[in-house]
């Protein structure tokens, strides 16, 4: 039998079948890719402003106070600790998971100090970490900023080298319990973006130029701790109280 | 007195003998497609994409993981949402991408009879179903959250592996 012969044969011999088979075939394909293809396409151009913004009058010192804007930990007390930190960062990422807890539990849970947090995204080495800002400011729209601010360290390691880490920020806005919708609507957006923006010119106005930068602020004064340990921060505010007036 | 040969003894054996009840086939000597393999091809393609957009999520690549029932997102930021650098949902997909393309190819004419073909998407198979098992216990007494796409992505290569039973007819065949 030639080839030609069988070829024909080969068609004729469950043809019909296999003519189904490829409409059936072709209809779960365009489906799948439709789908997939959606939400590709949703997720890499989603509308959220993961980048610095242009914002009018932030070189006037006022106008830059009045719009940047930390997030407090604990009451008001008469020390202040600020930290100046980057999502992506792994340095502030061992700060936010071993020596925050530390500074609540020896000076926010006492009365001594409240614990504040800047937003400062080296966004020139990190691409994620001001979209990261800004999902931990959605955080902050529902109530849920430290339980988020938390949760991005401790899962920096997965979403930092991701292209668009704009999925995985939603996985923890479930992981923390926050509506989903809702916390989807601000990402998708520029919400917040001046926020961080103002949060980022701050620090470049006080010297801060690396992450996690650590500052004291006691009796109107302000110093940078050495460094960002427990030891380097209880340090600072004990060279602080000793220079206070009044202080033996 | 000398043996004769019976004047009607056969001088072959039937064409699609070693098909079993799959694959019959007309006079021409070509079978029919195995239905259980078009089955495979499709099952495989719909677990493909099932597993293509929980690695595009992985990849940083989709907006927010779409999911109605369980909780998708602590399974998918689980440690064992991946195994060293390599996401599960990566090993899906080429997992599929196989029996798709052994099962595409065992429907067509010149390979509707191997049982090589027929082998391989029974081990493969039968590795899937292993492994989704094993997926399915982190999930149910590890990690006590589900995923709906690891739920179907189980279910599918399970009714794939039904689908692959046919074959052992046809490896039986193959051998005697």
């Amino acid at each position: 039998m030639s080839r030609a012969e069988e070829r024909r044969q080969a068609r004729e011999v469950g043809g019909s079948d296999m003519k189904k088979f490829y409409l059936l075939f072709g209809a779960v394909a365009a489906v799948g890719l439709s789908v997939v293809g959606y939400n590709v396409s949703s997720g890499v151009f989603g509308g959220a402003v993961s980048t610095p913004i242009d914002v009018e009058g932030l070189d006037d010192p006022e106008a830059l106070v009045a719009l940047a804007r930390g997030v407090a930990k604990g009451d008001k007390a008469p020390i202040t600790i600020v930290e100046f930190g980057d999502y992506q960062c792994p340095g502030c990422a061992a700060f936010g998971m071993s020596v925050k807890p530390l500074i609540e539990q020896t000076f926010v849970e006492t009365g001594q100090a409240q614990f504040v947090f800047y937003d400062f995204p080296l966004v020139g080495m990190h691409p994620n970490a001001f979209l990261a800002a800004r999902a931990a400011r959605c955080a902050e729209d529902q109530g849920k900023f430290w339980d988020y601010h938390d949760e991005l360290f401790r899962n920096q390691a997965r979403w930092s080298p991701l292209q668009n880490p704009g999925g995985a920020f939603r996985d923890y806005s479930d992981t923390v319990g926050m509506d989903g919708k809702e916390f989807s609507s601000c990402l998708n957006s520029d919400r917040h973006a001046d926020v961080v923006t103002a949060n980022m010119q701050l620090g470049r106005m006080m010297g801060v130029s690396q992450t996690p930068t650590i500052l004291v602020n006691m009796g109107g004064s302000t110093r940078r701790a050495p460094g960002s340990r427990l030891i380097d921060i209880q340090a600072t505010i004990d060279a602080m109280a000793a220079a206070e007036p009044g202080s033996n | 007195m000398r043996w004769r040969p019976p004047s009607q003894a056969p001088t072959s054996l039937p064409h699609d003998s070693v098909t079993g009840s799959q694959g019959a086939s007309g006079d021409s000597g070509v079978l029919a497609p195995p239905m259980n393999r078009m089955v495979i091809t499709i099952l495989s393609l719909i677990g493909l994409f099932v597993a293509l957009y929980l690695w595009a999520h992985n990849l940083g690549l989709t907006g927010p993981i779409v999911c109605g029932i369980g909780d998708c997102a602590t399974v998918q930021s689980s440690q064992y949402a991946t195994i060293g650098p390599v996401p599960v949902s990566a090993m899906g997909v080429f997992g599929y991408l196989a029996l798709m393309g052994l099962s595409f190819a065992g429907i067509q004419p010149r390979h509707r009879a191997s049982p090589v073909i027929g082998g391989l998407m029974l081990a493969g198979a039968a590795g899937g179903v292993l492994f989704s098992a094993y997926l399915t216990y982190l999930e149910a007494a590890v990690i006590h959250a589900w995923c709906q796409y690891c739920v179907a992505s189980a279910v599918i290569i399970t009714l794939i592996f039904l689908a692959t039973l046919p074959e052992v007819a046809r490896l039986r065949g193959s051998r005697s």
